[in-house]
């Protein structure tokens, strides 16, 4: 199961690349839990996973072909 | 030979309006917009919020523009879902939303919401909670640039 993630904003810059994809996990949780073991910067900073465009929480599923956003606080405006 | 096709479907009802626009919002723009609707006899009231970047000065570090990026696709459907909440809400004529991507200098446009109706009070609190709504819940981030090419990125409060 492939999934594309695409990050914005300060988690971009944390980040060595700012769209990827990747398989093998099943929620958004997972997702969290391996990108922020992968790269320590990212604990402690505040996000929202969106999966297709709608906010999700740690239990949200991931399916094949699934976009997931990784959302610093807003600051539009 | 290549079948030629001709699109003679209507986009549905729910069309997007386009809300981005590159670089700052200029106050002709502000202008013209106002200035369309002089034809629209059953108006009574506009209520217009421009927001304007700011020159905060951050530990010495003077802000000399804002650089906007945005999650596109999302933020163009909360956008949607935004008008479309606030028509059923209020009695309202038109309403334009317009955010600028990319840089805008201090003292240049950044947002742009324009609501209209019979009467103030509607056209007023439909401005207000337009604004709210897209400070809290659009996919946008502005990167601070500061007078020394340093960035911060900005959060909404």
């Amino acid at each position: 199961m492939t999934i594309k993630i695409v990050a914005f904003g300060k988690i971009a810059d944390i980040l060595p690349q700012q769209e990827w994809e990747t398989d093998g996990l099943e929620t958004a949780g997972m997702l969290r839990g391996q990108l922020e073991a992968k790269y320590p910067n990212l604990k402690g900073q505040r996000y929202l996973i969106a999966v297709d465009k709608k906010i999700a929480n740690d239990d949200s599923p991931l399916e094949e072909h699934s976009v997931v956003a990784l959302l610093p606080p807003f600051s539009g405006g | 030979m290549e079948k030629q096709t001709i699109n003679t479907e209507e986009k549905p009802s729910h069309r997007h309006k386009k809300v981005f626009v590159e670089g700052p919002i200029s106050a002709a723009f502000v202008g013209d917009s106002i200035a369309k609707h002089s034809t629209k006899m059953d108006i009574g009231a506009h209520s217009i919020f421009l927001g304007q970047v700011r020159k905060d000065v951050i530990e010495s570090q003077e802000v000399v523009a804002i650089d906007y990026s945005a999650y596109a696709e999302m933020a163009e459907e909360k956008f949607h879902e935004i008008r479309e909440d606030t028509f059923a809400k209020y009695p309202l004529t038109c309403m334009h939303i317009y955010h600028s991507l990319g840089k805008v200098n201090a003292g240049e446009i950044c947002l742009f919401v324009f609501t209209s109706a019979i009467h103030r009070r509607e056209a007023i609190d439909a401005c207000n909670e337009v604004v709210e709504r897209i400070k809290q819940e659009v996919p946008v981030w502005g990167k601070e640039i500061f007078d020394n090419d340093q960035h911060r990125w900005k959060e909404n409060k």
